[in-house]
């Protein structure tokens, strides 16, 4: 960054004197040919016209208030001609006027601008004339919607750079051409709201619990405990003299504050009860909105003083750059709500906010709670706590499309949501977690203890022919059914990088309990990595791996003809998985995003967290990888998976080396490498760890004497021994 | 980590995304870039520097920040017509005040009981006496007369500025300017703004130097002097010459609410501070206060470092 502004300087100091008096020489030609500026009933002349506003065919007269000249082609209008020393009255270091002509579209959109007169010293010495009017026309094309001149290297933004050496006057041309288009397009109604084509859903209503409007972001939650603010006022407030009385329990809960636009009938309605909501709405003008503020804890959002000044002077709404103060008369006291799982609210008020305060649904808002304090030097300090709402998509009638649902800043709300939980605000969200989901906590550890009991006695499982196969089915389908798409608890390759980061950059257990299920797993699958390699996981519990081979199974029903991969060109694809997530690895040392973007190689988060209700191209991808496993068995955990591959690492580190195998095992058989689920198995019988999936096949087949060729002979010479005996009894009985 | 070249996401931040991620349907974005914003907030010349990979979320959080701008500008400008400020000095009194005003005034008179006076928000009246000399007589360099300074020093006294929940009340006569102040305060509450929709690697230049914590940033200080790393801090400056009432010899802004007289003391008084307020009120603090009291009044005020420039250019360097 630093290297390209000190190149744009060299440049500017750089000076052509040829080319400097060719300037000065247009420069005196345009000061001669240009009047000072324009008059009022001033016409532009068609020249200049053709410059400035392409297409038009002719201009009226400067009029109006402020005064620009509208422009026509045939009988119609398609925008404005103005000076911006007329409509704002530009003054340029020199303290002299600078004129400009600037036309604008009925699109908001600048056509063209020209330099008619200016008297800069520092453009007349130093900076040919030429720069300054590529400058100004420069400014054709800029959308005036956007504000301010924002800028990145060469990619963003449709403004020129500035003139190096003239910073002053080059602001002040860029400052007023801008506020001046602004002006007239404000004037002449050109400014076109972004959200003209939608409405607030005050219709549709829809049964949704406490927890519910928790989730979607109808209501939102601010927690303080005491700790908290005493961070707070320690890190925001400078004066170290300031020092807080009372800080006894740093855990306690300082205040807790909920609140929620409460005007659609999805959140006021299930709140408060159809009745309660429909008496608000009669008190309430057309274009009012209600709001809820309710609150818990020592501090409370209301305090008393409300009672004698009519304000609440603990809270505001900021909303852009309107504050909103809330007083007595727009205060409806609740006493409860009549909502399923609420939590207990101490104080509970819903506050009417009149049209005319400006406040607009549609636009983010804060409520920002005050506390105060007084300093052992009894001075008053006070701080802010802001409290963000931003209405959820869902109540915007009239969305343009559910392509761009997805608004990119979406990233960085969670994110900033996230990173609050974890500072600032709640003490122990991971707990109440952990509380919150207890019945799905109990349903994973049962299911996790009856897949450690198969584990223990697995050879007593696969004995059983009868009771293996059924038992791995349902397992598998409570996997991809329960595990997956109820609970969704599938594990990612995004955790692997997440933990290896955490211990890189300091590690901390709140983040990783704030998602029980996940703790839970990674812990299980950690604890039999080192047990019995990474299959226990790969095989029993991934739930996108059991649903590829339960339609493989169904497949195999409807007789579909399987691909039995060459054992060379096999062992010559694993690598790519291991590629994949080397290259994932290094990729999220570097950026985060791209490395989650990266991680799009896994078809978990279509096919099992998001139900694959998303965007074609990833349920194309994924039906495409699910199509191929109809021939292939577990095709992509075979070649593809990152978080196979990154399990397969500690691999090597297992205990126990369980998996029975025989003599003749690759010999004279080959019978298991040809059932193995993933072909784990080398053709000299071997079975590679970092292929397995511990589906236990192979030791199914192994006690299998209809399938085992030596059990097969036992069983034979067995059978022949018996019938010998029995023939030679016969024999002998006669 | 600290002084590459790269926009360099914290590893604790890596870990959120990561997180956040999982419960998140694909963002394919890149990693970050710098946006540079230039325009003009508070009647000067005003920069935010920015790291983001998604130029919409760049321009919408310049967008916030605007608003944000000029919202406060409605509460603390002397010069936008109807703010509450200028509501305030016109009735000598101001219902159902904003958080802002409430805190502004309550954080001003801290600075002033900490410097005794020398720093005061009442001064305005002594202000408008110099702008109407200098207009009705500007040939009369020496300024109003001692009597006529006498007469609207009555006026002028922090205490008398009663801050209540629901209402400020002056007394007859008192008007305030927050110009000592108010930038900061605005560029403080920027920075919040930025940082709880989880911003970092932000320099504000907003009249005051804020820096966002994350990445450290080169800063000039005035005529020259050494240049600084900021990093999660602020810095300010008050200098006279910044807008004298006539030519460089005679009075300017910086009136002191007892001499009535302009500060000659120094060319200009820089802070770092933690808040840009704080660094904001220090630097006028200083610039009025006796030399042998600005190492205890920046300690006390929360600064960290002063430079204090003589008009000979020689400065003297304060470290809390």
């Amino acid at each position: 960054m630093s290297g390209r502004r000190r190149g744009r300087q060299n440049h500017g100091r750089r000076c052509n004197p040829p080319l400097l008096l060719i300037a000065l020489l247009a420069l005196c030609l345009t000061m001669i040919a240009a009047p000072a500026w324009a008059k009022p009933g001033e016409r532009i002349g068609p020249e200049t016209l053709a410059q400035i506003f392409p297409g038009a065919e002719r201009a009226g007269s400067m009029a109006g208030n402020p005064p620009a000249a509208s422009v026509f082609k045939g009988g119609a209008r398609l925008g404005y001609v103005f000076s911006t020393q007329d409509v704002v009255g530009s003054v340029g270091f020199s303290g002299k006027p600078i004129d400009i002509l600037v036309g604008l579209t009925n699109a908001g959109v600048i056509s063209g601008a020209r330099l008619r007169s200016h008297n800069e010293p520092i453009l007349v010495i130093g900076i040919p004339d030429l720069a300054l009017r590529r400058y100004v026309d420069g400014f054709a094309k800029v959308d005036i919607h956007r504000p301010g001149q924002l800028r990145e290297g060469e990619a963003f933004g449709a403004l020129p750079d500035a003139i190096s050496g003239a910073t002053i006057s080059s602001a002040v041309i860029g400052d007023s051409i801008i506020r001046a288009a602004r002006t007239v397009a404000r004037g002449r109604g050109l400014l076109k709201s972004t959200q003209a084509k939608l409405r607030l859903d005050r219709e549709n209503y829809e049964p949704a619990d406490w927890q519910e409007l928790r989730a979607d972001g109808s209501i939102v939650r601010l927690g303080l405990s005491r700790g908290a603010v005493e961070q707070a006022y320690r890190d925001r407030v400078a004066i170290p003299g300031a020092e807080f009385p009372g800080n006894r329990s740093p855990e306690e809960l300082y205040t807790e504050l909920y609140t929620g636009l409460i005007t659609p009938p999805r959140v006021g309605q299930n709140l408060l009860g159809a009745q309660a909501f429909n008496r608000l709405l009669g008190k309430m003008g057309p274009d009012d909105q209600a709001i809820l503020i309710a609150g818990n804890g020592l501090y409370s959002f209301k305090g008393t003083r409300y009672r004698r000044s009519g304000l609440f002077d603990r809270i505001q709404i900021v909303q852009g750059d309107k504050i909103i103060r809330l007083v007595k008369q727009h205060y409806h006291l609740f006493c409860g709500l009549q909502i399923a799982a609420e939590p207990q609210l101490r104080e509970i008020g819903v506050f009417v906010i009149p049209a005319d305060t400006g406040f607009d649904a549609l636009t983010d808002w804060r409520l920002e709670l005050l506390i105060s304090r007084e300093t052992k030097q009894g001075a008053r300090v006070h701080l802010d706590f802001p409290l963000p709402y931003v209405l959820p998509a869902g109540y915007r009638i009239g969305q343009v499309s559910a392509a761009t649902a997805e608004p990119p800043d979406q990233l960085d709300r969670v994110l900033a949501y996230m990173q609050r939980q974890l500072n600032e605000g709640e003490p122990a969200l991971w707990l109440r977690n952990w509380r919150d989901r207890a019945g799905r906590i109990t349903v994973l550890v049962g299911l996790l203890l009856i897949l450690s009991a198969v584990l223990v006695f697995q050879d007593n499982l696969v004995r059983h022919q009868r009771l293996y196969r059924p038992v791995r089915l349902i397992y598998l389908t409570v996997t991809v059914v329960w595990i997956g798409w109820y609970a969704g608890a599938q594990l990612s390759v995004i955790n692997v990088l997440t933990f290896a980061q955490s211990l890189l950059s300091g590690f901390r257990w709140e983040f990783f309990l704030l998602d029980p299920l996940i703790f839970i797993l990674w812990s299980y699958v950690a604890v039999t990595l080192l047990f019995w390699g990474r299959g226990v996981f790969c095989g029993w519990l991934c739930p996108f791996g059991a649903l590829q081979e339960l339609l493989n199974e169904a497949a195999r029903l409807l007789r579909i003809p399987q691909i039995n991969v060459p054992f060379a060109l096999h062992e010559r694809l694993w690598p790519i998985k291991h590629i994949i997530f080397l290259g994932l690895f290094a990729v999220s040392l570097h950026s985060t995003i791209l490395a989650i973007a990266g991680s799009e190689v896994e078809p978990f988060k279509t096919a099992i967290s998001m139900h694959f209700i998303r965007h074609w191209p990833f349920v194309a991808y994924v039906g495409g990888l699910l199509f191929l496993g109809l021939f292939i068995e577990r095709f992509f955990c075979r070649y593809l998976c990152p978080l196979g591959a990154a399990l397969a690492i500690p691999a090597r580190l297992r205990m126990f080396e369980w998996l029975k195998r025989r003599f003749q095992c690759g010999h004279e058989c080959k019978v298991c490498a040809v059932r193995c689920t993933v072909q784990a198995i080398h053709p000299n019988g071997s079975i590679n760890p970092n292929e397995c999936i511990y589906c236990l096949a192979c030791q199914a087949n192994y006690y299998d004497d209809l399938t085992c060729p030596p059990l097969v002979a036992k069983r034979k010479r067995r059978q022949e021994r018996t019938e010998k005996q029995a023939a030679y009894r016969a024999k002998a009985s006669q | 980590m600290k002084t590459g070249a790269l926009p360099i996401l914290t590893r604790r931040r890596f870990v959120t995304i990561a997180a956040a991620a999982l419960v998140l349907p694909a963002g394919a974005t890149a990693r970050p870039r710098r946006f540079e914003w230039q325009g003009s907030a508070l009647g000067a010349r005003a920069k935010i520097v920015l790291y983001h990979p998604d130029p919409r979320a760049a321009q919408a959080a310049i967008t916030a920040c605007l608003a944000e701008i000029s919202r406060l500008e409605d509460q603390f400008s002397l010069y936008r017509p109807g703010s509450a400020l200028l509501q305030l000095n016109a009735a000598g009194q101001l219902a159902a005040p904003s958080h802002d005003m409430r805190r502004l005034l309550a954080q001003c008179r801290q600075y002033s009981d900490l410097s005794q006076g020398a720093f005061d928000p009442s001064v305005q009246p002594l202000w408008q006496l110099y702008a109407a000399h200098f207009a009705n007589q500007p040939a009369a360099i020496g300024g109003p007369s001692l009597d006529a300074i006498r007469a609207v020093q009555q006026h002028i006294d922090y205490r008398r500025i009663a801050i209540g929940p629901a209402e400020i009340r002056l007394d007859p006569g008192m008007s305030l300017t927050l110009n000592g102040i108010a930038q900061g305060y605005i560029t403080d509450r920027v920075a919040d703004l930025l940082r709880n929709s989880g911003w970092s690697n932000v320099l504000l230049n907003l009249g005051e130097i804020r820096a966002l914590p994350g990445r450290s940033w080169k800063v000039g200080l005035p005529d020259a002097g050494p240049t600084l790393v900021l990093s999660n801090s602020a810095l300010a400056t008050s200098a006279g010459a910044g807008s004298p009432f006539a030519g460089p010899a005679g009075p300017h802004h910086l009136l002191h609410p007892r001499t009535g007289r302009s500060a000659r003391r120094y060319a200009s008084v820089s802070v770092l501070a933690p808040t840009a307020a704080a660094a904001d009120a220090l630097s006028t603090a200083i610039y009025l206060s006796p030399p042998e009291g600005a190492a205890a009044l920046l300690r006390q005020g929360g600064g960290r470092q002063a430079w204090l420039r003589r008009a000979n250019g020689a400065v003297r360097h304060l470290t809390a």
